[in-house]
């Protein structure tokens, strides 16, 4: 049961992380999240400043406001345009994160004050931290909170679909109509910042990097209709947490590593093997035309010669590699093809054409020459 | 391509349902740390068998769980953790585990509230397991609780209890024996990071460490200075590294030391955060006990 | 001399000369510089996040050193990180480049990636019986504080080795760095510019995780190069800018955490650098934010006053007295006081005071009329 709560947990977590991460992708912030979950302590700390608990709930809502204002303060850098996008993100983070350092060793080092005691992210014990509802257990208390998460992802972007699809694939002409931030980006970030938080708190940060952002690129090297997108990144997160789960299993080691590396193992595989961009596909392809151009060539070729007074020499078996110029191991793959295919036939020394490969022949010939 | 995944999801969902491997007739237990583990098996010998989360080494700040421990933790009749916050959010877990008709036993709960350390106000010290008499204290309760899951058995826990308190009684007198062997001027005990406060405590030692006991925190050269001076004014001899913190931390204090013309030692290397191996003969308790009482006297004599 | 500050200075001597404070400056002073130098690059190639992720990747490269030697030496996890560091670099180029997709997407993909091989292999470590091999990544990611001499002379020579690379090349990577098709068509070895700037930063990036940890790591290597953008564009001042702030701000950094106690020295090297960066971005001549701000100001103003000036012309034509601006002003109201525009006027030599009255200029009403003509046919 244990187990198979964790995968549930983990698929949900994936999807929930999913939904939101194609439009972070699409709005290249993707590095915005890993840099959330370094600033998070800063709000964890305040807020244990305030609550002096280290169980209170107050340190999840410090969390996730901390994670607005890195937004915010990214934002404001990056609206000043005077440095790029990514290296707005590369100096807030140091920051925040080191102001946190600062405050827990000048106020509080002898508190177990880390983002990884306060968020425990660790799948394998989520099973065993139970919601009981009136007397009765109903499951992993997770199950529920990303099971929210969810759901409140999946509203958000049905309810604000249109404006969300115009400002990620279109950002100039979002920016002209009312630039950014602005409300919508905040409310996406919002979302994020809650849906990072619960993450973190379930699955570990890592995995919230890996679930948000990992699904959504091997999406677009499929499609880049924006809901196919959206639709397949959730499967493929949903996929590499099922079978990052497996691994685990095997080899009895991290979950949440697991799952990150076959997230990006996913990454690769669809990379060679799409049909779209895959690496692997394009050059089996160029293998393939190169046949099919050999094929037609000597098709062409005898049907070119077909009872002519030089046929007798152009199509000898002998020395028709004289007249084609290839060499001889080309020739007979070729002609292996050909007679698999019952194109051709060997008579006496002679290949020729059979009724099918006259036929097609002929029709290759008036499509190529007319 | 979804067909694919349906069916996958079936699969796996057959597949997490029966993979217990219960061994028949013993209790199962979990414990966290190796020094619980190690407390366990001395009270429940072979009425129990018994999983270690943490392997030796292994620094409870720093464990990360796998997927193995699942199956562990789903197996298991009784959990027995530290407490004190020590196991972070895992106690957390753990304090609820009694409502999915799970024992557990948490060895604060054996301790008297007097005796825990304030760090400050609100946090405690969670490194209880350096002062003897909090063992002894934790066997009892260890014993007590057994017998009450398996009363059947419980004449068995009390008698291993007794003797391992004896075990534990004589450990106590060498450890206090070998502490006054250095005069009170020189129990100065200088690591890399707080978990040696009930030590402290209990056998009269002052313990000074560049850090604090939050991994989260970063040394300041002010510290290592201070403490540079401290070690030239009071002569001390040696200084201590632990196994799960890196040498460089203990390595610069000993080269500020040096600059101001005085020589002190790294002492050897101390057992803070669990206990030793087979390999350096530190299996146990009160092994590791001892081997950290003779590494901090003999290196200050 | 007062005694208070004859006490300080002693305090600063005595500061100046303790060993420990010596090490951590000197080491974190030309961390700074290596940082500035190889960050500088680094954000001119859109790499500035690298160093995020090679830290992230690195626990894999630890992690896979321990299982092959077994040792927890600082020198052989080095090496693991780095190679490690190295490979996923590679691959964060290749994989964006085939997939077309964006850089800083795949870099976090293939960081978390790694770092979740760490993991795995991290807990496989655990499960083996030896008691060595606990807090291993804590062995990849040091503190400023500890520094040890041996990290120092370290980096001094990663920095000679730095300097000299980019001194003897300094053409060959400028126009690698800013026309890349260009260089390669000239002929140069692109692929072997790309290795050795990579391996710069990586290197750079791995001394310093293991010198002052990761999170520093990544402001050291953007801050300093961004702060000194904000002052010049011209490559060789901008590396030797950043250099320099890199290194003021490990050496300040070492300053303030040597004289309060429980400042931690990393996080107070960010603290300078960031503080650097904030104030150049404000003041920076010609580009900051307060001469943004400044122009905005500038243009509002401008366009109140014309606005105002061209009531003026409509009625009064091109004199008029300080009464008649008074009356178009309290009219129309704007956000400024009737001498503030009165002033940007006169500045402008739009307009020029005669006595008492002002004289609206040949070039001003010229370059209004083409507003005053369109408004002529409305008025009739």
């Amino acid at each position: 049961m244990p187990e198979f709560e964790i995968q549930l947990i983990a698929v949900i977590a994936s999807v929930a992380c999913a939904v939101l991460g194609t439009f972070i992708v699409l709005r290249k912030m993707s590095m915005l999240t890993d840099a959330i979950t370094h600033t998070i302590l800063l709000g964890i700390v305040l807020a244990y400043f305030i609550s002096k608990d280290l169980s209170s709930p107050l340190l999840y809502v410090g969390a996730i406001i901390m994670g607005l204002f890195t937004v915010y303060l990214v934002s404001l850098l990056q609206n000043t345009h005077l440095l790029s996008e990514e290296a707005a993100i590369g100096v807030v983070f140091p920051f925040l994160f080191s102001i946190a350092i600062i405050l827990i060793s000048l106020f509080a080092g002898s508190v177990h004050l880390d983002t990884d005691s306060v968020l425990l992210g660790e799948l394998a014990f989520a099973p065993f931290d139970r919601l009981v509802v009136f007397g009765i257990d109903i499951g992993a208390k997770s199950i529920y909170t990303m099971g929210l998460v969810l759901i409140l992802n999946a509203g958000f972007v049905k309810i604000f679909y249109k404006e969300l699809q115009l400002s990620s694939f279109d950002s100039l002409l979002a920016y002209t109509l009312g630039f950014a931030p602005t409300v919508l980006h905040y409310l996406l970030m919002t979302f994020v910042s809650i849906t990072a938080v619960s993450a973190f708190s379930v699955v570990g940060s890592i995995l919230v990097v890996a679930f948000m952002i990992a699904p959504p690129i091997t999406a677009r090297l499929l499609t880049h209709e924006l809901k196919p997108m959206i639709w397949i990144s959730a499967l493929i997160g949903a996929f590499n947490a099922l079978i990052g789960y497996q691994i685990a299993r095997s080899f009895d080691v991290s979950i949440a590593g697991s799952m990150a590396l076959m997230s990006g193992l996913s990454f690769v595989i669809v990379l060679l093997f799409s049909r779209q961009s895959g690496m692997i596909t394009r050059i089996w392809q160029q293998l393939h035309l190169k046949r099919d151009y050999d094929d037609m060539a000597l098709l062409i070729h005898l049907f070119h010669h077909y009872k002519t007074e030089v046929q007798e020499s152009e199509t000898n078996i002998h020395t028709i590699v004289n007249h084609l110029n290839w060499e001889p191991h080309r020739l007979e793959n070729c002609v292996k093809r050909l007679l698999n295919k019952h194109l051709i036939v060997v008579e006496s020394d002679q290949y020729q054409l059979t009724s099918e490969g006259i036929a097609f022949a002929a029709h290759q010939y008036t499509t190529l020459f007319k | 391509m979804k067909k694919i995944l349906l069916i996958g999801l079936c699969l796996l969902l057959i597949s997490g349902c029966s993979r217990s491997k219960h061994v028949e007739g013993k209790i199962n237990i979990v414990a966290t740390t190796t020094m619980l583990t190690d407390l366990v098996s001395q009270i429940g010998k072979d009425h129990v068998s018994l999983t270690g989360l943490m392997g030796p080494g292994i620094d409870p700040h720093l464990y990360q769980a796998s997927a193995g421990n699942v199956i562990d933790m789903q197996n298991a009749d009784i959990v027995v953790y530290n407490g004190v916050h020590l196991e972070g959010k895992m106690s957390e877990i753990f304090d609820e585990l009694s409502k999915v008709n799970k024992t557990t036993i948490k060895l604060e709960d054996g301790l008297n509230q007097s005796a825990l350390i304030h760090v400050d106000e609100e946090t405690l010290d969670p490194h209880i397991w350096f002062d003897v008499k909090n063992w002894e204290d934790g066997a009892r309760y260890v014993a007590q609780q057994l017998s009450a899951y398996d009363p059947e058995n419980a004449a068995d826990y009390a008698q291993n209890a007794q003797d391992y308190l004896k075990q534990l009684e004589e450990l106590d007198t060498y450890v206090r024996t070998r502490a006054e062997e250095l005069p009170s001027s020189q129990r100065y005990l200088v690591t890399a990071h707080d978990a040696f406060n009930y030590f402290a405590r209990a056998y009269g030692f002052e313990v000074v460490a560049i850090q604090g006991i939050s991994t989260s925190s970063e040394a300041s050269t002010t510290n290592i200075r201070h403490l540079a001076d401290l070690i030239v004014e009071k002569k001390i001899k040696a200084i201590f590294v632990e196994s799960s913190v890196p040498t460089k931390t203990i390595q610069s204090l000993k080269d500020a030391v040096s600059s101001r013309g005085f020589n002190v030692e790294i002492g050897g290397s101390l057992y803070s955060d669990s206990l030793g191996d087979k390999q350096s003969n530190t299996e146990t308790y009160i092994k590791t006990v001892k081997a950290n009482i003779d590494t901090i006297v003999d290196a200050l004599k | 001399m007062t005694c208070s500050a004859v006490k300080q200075m002693n305090n600063l001597l005595s500061l100046l000369g303790d060993y420990t404070f010596q090490v951590v400056a000197v080491g974190s002073c030309a961390l700074g510089i290596i940082s500035g130098i190889s960050g500088s690059f680094a954000t001119l190639r859109q790499q500035s996040l690298l160093g995020d992720s090679i830290s992230h990747s690195a626990l894999a490269g630890v992690a896979i050193a321990f299982i092959l030697t077994g040792s927890k030496t600082t020198e052989v996890l080095l090496i693991g990180a780095g190679i490690v560091g190295l490979i996923a670099t590679y691959l964060i180029t290749q994989l964006s480049r085939f997939s077309k997709a964006n850089f800083e997407s795949v870099m976090a993909v293939v960081m978390s990636s790694f770092f979740g091989l760490g993991l795995m292999l991290l807990t496989y470590i655990q499960h083996l019986p030896n008691a060595n091999q606990a807090g291993l990544n804590r062995f990849l990611f040091g503190q400023a504080a500890t520094m040890l001499s041996t990290d120092v002379l370290l980096i001094l020579i990663v920095a000679v080795l730095i300097i000299l690379t980019v001194c003897l090349f300094f053409k060959e990577f400028k126009l690698f760095v800013f026309d890349r098709d260009f260089a390669s068509d000239l002929g140069l070895p692109t692929g072997l510019l790309n290795f050795i700037l990579s391996t710069m930063v990586v290197l750079t990036v791995i001394l310093g995780i293991q010198s002052v940890g990761v999170v520093l790591m990544s402001a050291l290597l953007i801050s300093p190069a961004i702060a000194a953008r904000q002052w010049t564009h011209h490559l060789s001042s901008l590396i030797g800018l950043a250099a320099i702030l890199g290194g003021i701000s490990g050496l300040g950094g070492t300053l303030i955490s040597s004289s309060i106690t429980n400042f931690p020295t990393g996080p107070a090297i960010v603290l300078i650098i960031s503080l650097i960066l904030i104030v150049s971005l404000l003041i920076a001549p010609g580009r900051g934010i307060i001469w943004q701000r400044q122009q905005l100001h500038r243009a509002k103003l401008n366009v109140a006053a014309d606005m105002i000036l061209l009531h003026l012309l409509e009625v009064h034509k091109s004199t008029f007295s300080a009464a008649d601006f008074a009356a178009i002003h309290a009219s129309q109201a704007p956000l400024y006081s009737m001498d503030q525009l009165v002033k940007n006027l006169q500045e402008r030599h739009s307009i020029e005071k005669q006595e008492s009255l002002f004289i609206v200029q040949e070039s001003a009403i010229q370059e209004l009329s083409g507003h005053l003509k369109k408004e002529e046919p409305d008025n009739a």
